[in-house]
């Protein structure tokens, strides 16, 4: 059974003295992949500016764009329409072993070494590399992530945006960004290539067809087992028609859904809205 | 490649102060070396009333009841490099600007400030040996130089436009502190023939009415000559020039912007200036240190509009919610 | 005659002047012939005389906040013209292969797949700008200009020491140092044709130009320079200048619509070219660091438009890294199939498996440098360092392998100096050189200013030459062939036009009498 999504982003942005001239990059658009399909996706901003898109060296679709007249607010609404498909069965994994040889020297080799975000104390690694002895990457991916599930719990407002996985771990929470970082990090210390993945999550994937609920951006990892396969930390689930991809990098700072300077003083954080409306 | 008619404004706006800067040196030179030979061929002068005065002139404050003589006024009208009211300040803003348009000031004239800049600390022990002579006299030669190769070395294009208005308001507003002390504060004030050769008009002055005419006539030739190019007339059709040509030419259309009207307008006013009018010196000079200050700031705003320091704030970043 | 040869003897190292002492190699024997004759006190004097016209011309570095001329020697270093000609297919070699290892890089990425070059080594360089991605260089250049450092060894044999392809820096010292040459000591010139190196800005504009985005016919190329107080201001007020393009900085320019303009007094005009000699750290905030000032928001992405070229690309540091130079060889084997013309300095790379013992066994007979310094800092010389900061070395490289590179030491050539020897007085003294020539690659050809940077290290036995550790220069000749290029034959064959005499005013010619007459009225 295929799902169908729309998806309405929106972020606006209140500066407390005008901005003079704001430079932004947008990573909202889905991607279209074997298991979803994009049917539609666009960006609106207010005021009005002419956008131009490029893809990035993740493979992602780039909304660019420029003000350069005074402004006192920024607004952004992405809307998406997308079909997405349930996990398929789990491939048989390569042996680590495999795994280590054929990512060694290749573009995995990119997925394996630690980032800002993703770096984790030698001892934390060394735990993660005890707790994978012995198991394939599929058991690895489900003890790590068991890891990660015991020792954080899920709260906001513990973490920041520049939180990497080490400070979830040591204060023990987190949101979903923190949990991806942390499995990351930990999956790569027992030599699996992992990577970010930046999407959407539909809170109640039975919602009423056709009513819109409130719902947030969201963050899981995909890791290499001769494939990628996508583990969904926070839930402790496989990712599924319930989830959007939109982006994939080593780490959030990859591939942020906004990114911007302007002039002017620093300001407060954006207020965001995500509604999801099933179709189908 | 650099077209004659596009120019980044902040280096306009450097050309523009280095002209500034390098006439206020000059012009500080001759009012100190002026003042300070009348005070040694006078010997009944009283010292510390015309250090005052000097310092009126310039526009430095003096410190309230310290004595002053010729060595304070030295050390602060000349020496101080902090301040940009003394030579010293205003040769080394000279040099920071033309360090800053240094791809459009000429290579002999970026020299000329910067081994002026590098000599003065040898002269300036000199001059506290000595005496100040040979220290001023360099001032003024360097300067005369400067502006020398500025017109032999440099396109008639807007960067030299900017250099000559700079030169011109710096000319005018210079005469007119001159006067204004003389006419605002007449027992500091320096006498007519000190006035004169702080100008450098004494000969100029003797030729066109005569030795030993009335010092009175002084006034108006500062003020009205039109052969003498340190006359405030002649600064002011200068800068009127320049601004004329910086903004693409007269048209019959369009009302001259703002810069130009106050220039053109105090020209016009003192081109047409009855001799009853020059009794009333004070209001007149007031009037024109006003348009000196009203065409630099019309200036800045056209040409050269301030940006502030440019600092860009990161966009305070959503995290990824659920 | 007190020669101030007598006492020159050179120390263990390739002696650029002398074969051994008392016997002058050949290209050296006319300026052995000017320079002989003199005296100390007559070096001296010309010495301070060329530090002042620095002073005056604004040619200086700033040390510790105060305003110092950069040393010029003034005995040249002088390159015979085949030699020079070796040396400049040795750069050429390898400023393509560079170029084409960045081309791989940013695009395929052959070279790792195919094994020549791990893909680690790609993937850990802080100046592997994954924003670069995508930005197609309109004629292909990346690296538009570059400086490669070499050496001479004890045999003669020059070497690579390392490259530079983002912002190498110095080649206004080397036009200023032969201005200043000429001018104080014209004698030296007088004997042999030395190559001129004053059409470097015009090479440098016309490679700007080729560079230029598609479409755009007359071309607006300008200077990028961080701003006054940066220490190489002079150097792109100088270029700005010499090409009559703008010196711009970051505030001067504004982006919109994915095109960058400049703010002059007619309002905003396009920019396409922009030769920019800050760091890709520094380019663009929106992107790398936040924190930059001088740096344009919105620029990565009109080149990435394809709407304005950077020069150099941004990127390049993946290209220039000490860990990269150890793979240079392999890379012009790889990608241009030709055997390398300048060697490497040997080089044991620390992070391979087995070699880090091999490192810290003869840490004391080896040189150290971290891969990401630049201008000299953090390099670790064995042979002369103290035992506990060996250690410390010896600690830093085992934590960070992949942060460090290991060579045989070098005695870099001597060149005579003028120097203050013990006793006090001035004599010249062998002081240890390099060489970096600087290279303009404008698409179709890479051009080399003839000669280069030769740069001195002043102290006695200094093997580091940067002007940031006391390093000085020298005026680096490269000798013309003996018969002159075609162009002046050519227009020398030309008769000299008729000249109409000079015309005389009054006092212009001497009137026998006439003065005499005037003065004895004179009492």
């Amino acid at each position: 059974m295929a799902g169908r999504l729309r998806i309405r982003h929106e972020t606006r942005v209140g500066y407390p003295s005008p901005a003079g001239s704001s430079y932004n990059e947008v990573r909202m658009s889905p991607l279209t992949l074997p298991t979803q399909t994009v049917l539609d996706s666009r960006l609106d901003v207010a005021p009005a500016a002419s956008l131009w898109t490029y893809w990035d060296y993740w493979g992602t679709q780039v909304t660019v764009f420029d003000l350069t007249d005074s402004h006192t607010s920024l607004s952004l609404t992405a809307t998406s329409l997308v079909e997405t498909a349930p996990p398929t069965p789990l491939p048989t994994p390569l042996d680590r072993a495999e795994i280590a040889a054929r990512s060694a020297d290749s573009r995995l080799t990119e997925y394996l070494s630690a980032t800002p975000r993703t770096t984790v104390s030698p001892d934390l690694a060394a735990q993660a590399c005890a707790a994978a002895d012995g198991l394939d990457a599929h058991q690895t991916a489900a003890a790590l992530t068991d890891l990660v599930r015991e020792r954080v719990s899920y709260t906001q407002g513990t973490t920041g945006v520049h939180s990497g996985a080490q400070d979830a771990w040591d204060q023990r929470a987190g949101v979903c960004q923190d949990f991806a970082h942390l499995t990351a990090a930990l999956l790569r210390a027992a030599g699996i290539p992992t990577r970010y993945v930046s999407g959407y999550l539909h809170p109640s994937p039975d919602a009423e067809l056709d009513r819109p609920v409130a719902g947030e951006s969201h963050a899981w990892v995909e890791y290499w087992a001769g494939e990628w396969i996508g583990q969904d930390p926070t839930n402790g689930t496989r990712p599924g028609e319930s989830h959007v991809i939109v982006a994939r990098g080593r780490e959030y700072g990859d591939v942020p859904p906004h990114k911007g300077v302007y002039r002017g003083a620093p300001g407060e954080l954006p207020q965001v809205r995500v509604e999801f409306t099933r179709l189908a | 490649m650099i077209t004659t008619d596009t120019m980044l404004s902040r280096i306009a706006e450097s050309l523009f102060w280095v002209g500034r800067y390098v006439e206020r040196a000059d012009d500080t030179a001759r009012i100190l070396d002026a003042y300070l030979h009348r005070l040694l061929e006078d010997p009944w002068s009283d010292e510390d009333a015309a250090c005052r005065s000097l310092h009126a002139i310039l526009g430095v404050a003096v410190p309230g009841e310290q004595h002053c003589d010729m060595d304070s006024v030295l050390a602060r009208l000349a020496f101080d490099a902090a301040s940009p009211g003394s030579i010293e300040g205003a040769l080394r803003a000279a040099r920071q600007n033309a360090l800053t348009a240094r791809d459009v000031v000429s290579t002999e004239m970026w020299e000329t400030l910067n081994s002026t800049w590098h000599q003065l600390a040898e002269h300036q022990r000199a001059a506290r040996r000595t005496g100040p002579d040979a220290y001023l006299g360099l001032v003024r030669r360097r300067a005369a130089l400067f502006f020398g190769l500025a017109d032999s070395t440099m396109s008639r294009d807007d960067g030299w436009r900017f250099v000559v208005l700079g030169r011109s308001l710096e000319r005018v507003d210079m005469i007119a502190r001159l006067l204004a002390v003389r006419v605002l504060a007449a027992v500091h004030a320096p006498d007519w023939p000190t006035l004169l050769s702080a100008s450098g008009a004494e000969e100029a002055f003797v030729r066109a009415r005569g030795a030993g005419s009335d010092p009175g006539e002084v006034a108006a030739f500062l003020l009205l000559d039109r052969g003498f190019p340190r006359s405030v007339l002649h600064a002011l059709s200068a800068a009127e020039e320049c601004l004329v040509e910086l903004g693409g030419g007269t048209s019959a259309w369009q009302r001259p912007e703002p810069a130009r009207l106050a220039v053109g307008r105090m020209r016009t006013r003192l081109e047409y200036l009855d001799s009853a009018e020059l009794e009333q010196l004070p209001a007149l000079l007031s009037e024109l240190q006003l348009a000196c200050g009203e065409a630099t700031r019309a200036v800045a705003e056209r040409y050269f509009p301030y940006d502030g320091p440019i600092e860009w704030s990161h966009q305070s970043v959503t995290r990824e919610g659920a | 005659m007190a020669d101030i040869f007598d006492s020159y003897t050179t120390a263990d190292a390739w002696d650029e002047m002398f074969e051994r002492p008392g016997v002058v190699r050949p290209a050296y024997e006319a300026v052995f012939a000017a320079l002989s004759p003199l005296d100390s006190l007559e070096l001296r004097y010309r010495t301070d005389q060329m530090a002042r016209a620095f002073t005056d011309r604004g040619v200086t570095y700033s040390y510790g906040g105060e305003e110092r001329p950069f040393p010029l020697d003034l005995v040249p270093r002088l390159l015979d013209a085949v030699e020079w000609d070796r040396l400049s297919r040795g750069v050429r070699q390898r400023v393509l292969a560079l170029e084409a290892f960045l081309a791989d890089a940013y695009g395929r990425q052959r070279v790792f797949a195919d094994g020549v070059v791990p893909y680690r080594l790609l993937y850990s360089s802080p100046h592997f700008h994954r924003a670069a991605h995508g930005i197609e260089p309109p004629n292909g250049v990346r690296v538009h200009v570059s400086g490669i450092d070499l050496v001479r060894d004890e045999e003669g044999r020059f070497r690579v020491l390392e490259d530079n392809v983002r912002v190498p820096s110095g080649v206004s010292y080397v036009i200023e140092n032969r201005r200043v040459m000429t001018r104080t000591f014209p004698a030296l010139f007088a004997e042999q044709p030395v190559r001129p190196v004053d059409e470097y800005p015009q090479r440098l504009l016309a490679a700007l130009k080729a560079c230029a985005p598609e479409g755009v016919t007359d071309p607006v190329v300008v200077v990028l320079t961080p701003g006054v107080a940066n220490a190489a201001y002079f150097e792109h007020a100088l270029l700005a200048r010499l090409m009559g393009v703008q010196l711009v900085e970051g505030r001067d320019l504004v982006c919109s619509g994915n095109k960058v303009r400049m703010r002059t007094t007619r309002g905003e005009t396009p920019v396409h070219v922009i030769y920019r000699r800050l760091d890709d750290d520094f380019l663009d905030p929106l992107h790398f660091r936040p924190d930059s000032l001088i740096g344009v928001p919105g620029i990565m992405s009109a080149a990435h438009a394809g709407n304005v070229t950077l020069a150099n690309a941004v990127g390049n540091g993946i290209a220039d890294d000490k860990l990269l130079y150890t793979y240079v060889p392999d890379l012009i084997r790889y990608y241009l199939a030709e055997e390398p013309l300048l060697p490497n300095v040997e080089t044991i790379r620390p992070e391979e498996p087995g070699r880090l013992e091999e490192v810290l066994d003869q840490l004391d007979r080896l040189v150290l440098k971290p891969v990401d310094g630049a201008g000299g800092k953090g390099i670790v010389i064995g042979p002369r360092a103290e035992r506990d900061a060996l250690d410390r070395l010896a600690e830093e490289v085992k934590a960070d392998p992949r942060g460090w590179i290991a060579q045989r030491p070098v005695a870099l050539s001597t060149s005579p100096t003028l120097s203050r020897r013990g006793d006090g007085q001035d004599g010249l003294a062998p002081r240890h050189i390099d060489l970096r020539p600087f290279a303009v690659h404008d698409g179709s050809d890479v051009w080399l200013v003839p000669g280069g940077l030769t740069r001195v290290a002043l102290g006695e036995g200094n093997l580091i030459v940067n002007s940031s550790q006391g390093g000085g220069s020298k005026d680096t000749w490269v000798l013309a062939p003996d018969a002159p290029p075609s162009r002046t034959t050519g227009e020398r064959s030309t008769a000299v036009s008729e000249v109409s005499p000079r015309q005389f005013g009054p006092g212009g010619t001497s009137t026998p009498g006439g003065p005499a007459q005037e003065e004895a009225q004179q009492q």
